[in-house]
C-alpha cells in the first residue's frame, strides 16, 4: 500500500496538473455562470410575458436535465449543427450555462427578500443607474446569497468531474489514468477525494469569511 | 435509429428508474439517522458523522463511485457494479439528506419537546408522535429536490459499466454516429420525471407558506 | 456545509487525523487479495471480465454481448467443468480488476507489454495486434507516417497502445518530426466519433480493430504500421498457474478443432494460423 501511495506520488504531475484544471475550469464557469445569472434573473421577472417565459424554459430546462447529458449534447450533438468545440470550451460552456441558470434561481431568490428602501432612498438622491446598481443593489444581494452561491459553487467543482467522460484532462481523469495504468486503485482515488476536499474547504472558507463581512455590515 | 434503439435506451430507463428509487428509498432513513446523532450530540459517533458528511458532500459521485469500485476488491471486498452503484448513491444521498433532516431538527421548537417530556411520553413516542411527523413536513421540499438531484446524477453510473438511459443514448450515438437523435430521446425520458419531482417540491412549499400564513 | 471549524477545534481535528490514519492503515492491515486456485475456482465459478464496447473482439449487439471472444466465452462454458460468471465493464477497470483479485481472469484483447508482465501472466497470443492510425478517408495531408508530425492522436486511457505511442514518437523524431497532443477516451468509440467530428487527426488501434472499423464506415481509411510485433492475449493474476495452463489448454484445443481459425475469419476478416504460443515482448 505504501507503495501505492508511492506510485501515487511519482505521478503527481499529472495529478497537480488535474487538480489545476479542475480548479480553474471550475473558477472561470462560477464567474461566468454568476455573470450570466445576473442577465438572466432580471428577465426571469420581467413584465414582458414572452421574456419571463423564455427565461423561465431555460432556468426548467437547465434544472430538468442531467448534467452529464447536458454535456454529451454540448460535446457531440452541437457538431451536427455546425457548432464543434474541443473539449476544454465543451466543458466550460456547459458547465457556464447550465450552472447560469441555477445562479439565476438563486439570485431571484435573493432579490425578492431583498428591502426596497436603500434602492428606493438611492433613486431618490439622484443616483446614476451603474452606480446604483453597483453601490447600492449589489453588495447586500452578494452577501445574502453568499452561502448559497458557495454551494453552487462546491456543485460546480463536483460537475466538472463529469467531464472526464469528454476525455478532460481534470482531477479524476487524471486519477483514472493512473490507476489504469499502475493498478493502484485505492490510493488513486483517495488522494484525488482528499484533493476535492481541499478544494471544497477552500471556497468554504471563502464563504465564511463574506458571511463575516456580511455581520459586520449589519 | 432503430426500434431495437428506443428499446435499448428505454431498458436503461428501467434501469434508472430503479436505481434511484433504491437509493433515494434507502438514503432518507439513513440520512435522517446520521442528522439524528448529530443532533442528539453522541460523544464520537457526532464527530463521526461530521466528518463523514462533509467529507461525502464535497465528493463528487463519479469520484466516489470508482473508488468504492476498485478499492473495496482491494481490500478484499468483493463488489459487482450494482452494488457499487447503489452503495455510491446512498453514501452520496444520505449526507445531503442529513443536512436537510438536521436543519428541520434544529428548528424544532423545543417547547413541545419539554412538554413532551413534562407530561410522561417516553423517547420513543415522543419521537414517533411529535417530532418525526412536522420534521418530514419541513424537510419535505429539501428531500425532494434531493430526489431530482439524484436522478441527475445516475448518468455517472456508467463509469462501472451500468447501462442507464445515458449510457445508452451515448453508444447508439457512437455506432451511427448521428448522436441528437438518441440524445433528444434521452431528454425526453429525464424531463418528465425530474420536472415532476420540481413542480411537486414547488407546491409543496407553496402550501407550506401559505399554511404560515393561515396560521 | 455548515462544518465549522471555530468550535472545539482540537477534538474535531484529532478526529479527522485519526481517521485519516485509520483511512490508510486499513488496507495495509487486511493487504492485497490474492490469486483463486483452480480449487476455489471449481467450487464457485470462474468470474471473468469483458470489456463493453471494443469491436469487433466484444461488444453488445441488441443487448447481447457478442462478438470473438464472447463466442469463444460460449465455448468455454461448454468445455469447463465449472461455471463461468461474467462481468462486461469498461476497459480502464479490467486489468486492474485481474491484479487486485477482483476478477480471475480478463477474457479480452489485452496486448501484452513488458510493464504489464510485471502484474499479470497472459495466455497464448489470440490474433495479430500491430498498432495502425486509422485517418479519415478525406484527409489528404495524411499520406505517410511523417504526415502525423505534430497531429493530434486519440487513444483509449490505460491502454497499450497509449503506452507504445513512444514508439511513434521516435519513428516521427528519426525524420526531424513529434508526437503531437494526444488525447485520451474511455473507449474507442468515443475517439472514432471524434475522429469524424475532426476533433482528432489521426486515432491508433490495432489493426484487427481498424479493418473492422473501415469496413463498416468507408469514412475512414487505414494508414501504415506505427509499431513492431504486439500481439493480444487474455489476461489472468501473477500466481494463478493452473488457471493459466486450463486457458492455453482451451486455447490450444480450440486451435487445434480448427474452431480458433473459422472465429478469426469470421469476426477479423482473416485467420492467423501462425500464431507464438508464448510471446516476450519488447515493449
Amino acid at each position: 500500500m505504501i507503495h501505492d501511495f508511492g506510485i501515487v506520488w511519482s505521478e503527481r504531475a499529472l495529478l497537480l496538473s488535474g487538480l489545476a484544471n479542475t480548479a480553474l475550469l471550475s473558477t472561470l464557469s462560477a464567474a461566468a455562470a454568476l455573470v450570466l445569472g445576473f442577465l438572466v434573473t432580471p428577465a426571469l421577472m420581467s413584465k414582458h410575458r414572452t421574456v419571463s417565459v423564455a427565461a423561465g424554459v431555460f432556468v426548467d430546462g437547465m434544472r430538468c436535465v442531467p448534467f452529464l447529458l447536458f454535456a454529451y449534447i454540448v460535446y457531440y450533438g452541437l457538431p451536427s449543427l455546425g457548432i464543434r468545440l474541443d473539449n476544454w470550451t465543451s466543458g466550460l460552456a456547459a458547465l457556464t450555462i447550465y450552472n447560469a441558470a441555477y445562479m439565476a434561481e438563486i439570485l431571484r431568490g435573493a432579490w425578492v427578500v431583498q428591502p426596497r428602501e436603500p434602492i428606493e432612498a438611492g433613486i431618490a438622491f439622484g443616483f446614476p443607474e451603474i452606480r446604483l446598481f453597483r453601490r447600492i443593489i449589489l453588495p447586500p444581494l452578494l452577501l445574502a446569497a453568499g452561502p448559497v452561491i458557495g454551494n453552487q459553487i462546491i456543485q460546480i467543482i463536483k460537475d466538472s468531474a463529469f467531464l472526464t467522460i469528454i476525455a478532460l484532462p481534470e482531477l479524476t481523469h487524471a486519477a483514472s489514468s493512473i490507476q489504469s495504468r499502475h493498478y493502484v486503485p485505492f490510493a488513486a482515488f483517495i488522494t484525488a477525494v482528499f484533493l476535492y476536499w481541499g478544494l471544497c474547504l477552500v471556497i468554504e472558507a471563502g464563504v465564511s469569511s463574506i458571511g463575516r463581512v456580511a455581520e459586520e455590515r449589519r | 435509429m432503430t426500434g431495437g434503439d428506443i428499446s435499448a435506451i428505454f431498458q436503461g430507463a428501467i434501469v434508472t428508474v430503479t436505481l434511484s428509487l433504491i437509493g433515494i428509498l434507502i438514503g432518507m432513513p439513513i440520512g435522517l439517522g446520521l442528522a439524528l446523532i448529530r443532533w442528539a450530540n453522541i460523544p464520537v459517533a457526532a464527530r463521526i458523522v461530521t466528518l463523514y458528511v462533509s467529507m461525502l458532500r464535497a465528493t463528487p459521485l463519479v469520484t466516489l463511485l470508482l473508488l468504492l469500485f476498485f478499492a473495496l476488491p482491494n481490500i478484499g471486498v468483493p463488489i459487482d457494479p450494482i452494488s457499487a452503484a447503489i452503495l455510491a448513491l446512498v453514501m452520496n444521498t444520505s449526507a445531503f439528506n442529513c443536512e436537510v433532516w438536521r436543519s428541520a431538527l434544529m428548528s424544532f421548537p423545543k417547547e413541545q419537546f419539554e412538554a413532551a417530556q413534562s407530561v410522561g411520553m417516553r423517547a420513543g413516542q415522543r419521537f414517533r408522535r411529535i417530532v418525526l411527523p412536522q420534521i418530514v413536513r419541513v424537510s419535505l421540499p429539501g428531500l425532494v429536490n434531493e430526489m431530482s438531484l439524484l436522478i441527475k446524477v445516475t448518468p455517472v453510473l456508467a463509469v462501472v459499466g451500468v447501462v442507464d438511459i445515458t449510457r445508452a443514448a451515448v453508444r447508439i450515438g457512437a455506432r451511427t454516429y448521428e448522436p441528437l437523435p438518441p440524445f433528444l430521446v434521452a431528454v425526453a425520458l429525464y424531463a418528465p420525471i425530474v420536472f415532476a419531482l420540481v413542480s411537486l417540491q414547488r407546491w409543496i412549499e407553496r402550501r407550506q407558506v401559505a399554511a404560515e400564513a393561515a396560521a | 456545509m455548515k462544518y465549522s471549524f471555530a468550535r472545539s477545534r482540537s477534538l474535531s481535528r484529532r478526529l479527522m487525523f485519526c481517521s485519516l490514519a485509520a483511512l490508510f492503515a486499513l488496507p495495509m492491515l487486511i493487504g492485497n487479495a490474492r490469486a483463486a486456485s483452480m480449487e476455489e475456482i471449481k467450487k464457485r465459478g470462474l468470474i471473468v471480465a469483458t470489456e463493453d464496447d471494443f469491436n469487433p473482439f466484444e461488444f453488445v449487439k441488441d443487448g447481447k454481448p457478442t462478438g470473438f471472444d464472447n463466442e469463444l466465452i460460449e465455448d468455454l462454458r461448454k468445455a469447463a467443468p465449472f461455471e463461468i460468471k461474467q462481468q462486461i465493464l469498461p476497459w480502464t477497470g479490467i486489468l486492474a480488476g485481474v491484479s487486485t483479485g477482483k476478477y480471475d481472469a480478463a477474457i479480452t484483447a489485452a496486448i501484452i507489454t513488458k510493464e504489464r508482465k510485471q502484474s499479470l501472466e497472459f495466455t497464448s497470443p489470440i490474433a495479430d495486434a500491430t498498432h495502425y492510425y486509422v485517418k479519415r478517408k478525406d484527409d489528404k495531408s495524411i499520406n505517410s507516417i511523417k504526415d502525423l508530425s505534430g497531429k493530434t492522436v486519440g487513444v483509449q486511457a490505460g491502454s497499450a497502445l497509449l503506452g507504445r505511442l513512444p514508439e511513434l514518437g521516435a519513428m516521427l523524431e528519426k525524420e526531424g518530426g513529434k508526437l503531437g497532443k494526444v488525447v485520451e477516451y474511455t473507449s474507442y468509440p468515443e475517439a472514432y466519433q471524434d475522429l469524424a467530428l475532426g476533433r482528432v487527426d489521426y486515432v491508433v488501434n490495432t489493426i484487427i480493430n481498424l479493418q473492422t472499423l473501415v469496413a463498416e464506415k468507408p469514412i475512414f481509411e487505414v494508414g501504415q504500421a506505427v509499431s513492431g510485433k504486439s500481439f493480444p492475449a487474455w489476461a489472468v493474476a501473477k500466481d494463478s498457474t493452473e488457471l493459466l495452463a486450463f486457458l492455453n489448454e482451451f486455447i490450444a484445443k480450440e486451435k487445434a478443432s480448427g474452431r480458433f481459425a473459422e472465429l478469426q475469419k469470421k469476426w477479423f476478416g482473416e485467420a492467423f494460423p501462425n500464431l507464438p504460443v508464448s510471446f516476450e515482448p519488447q515493449f
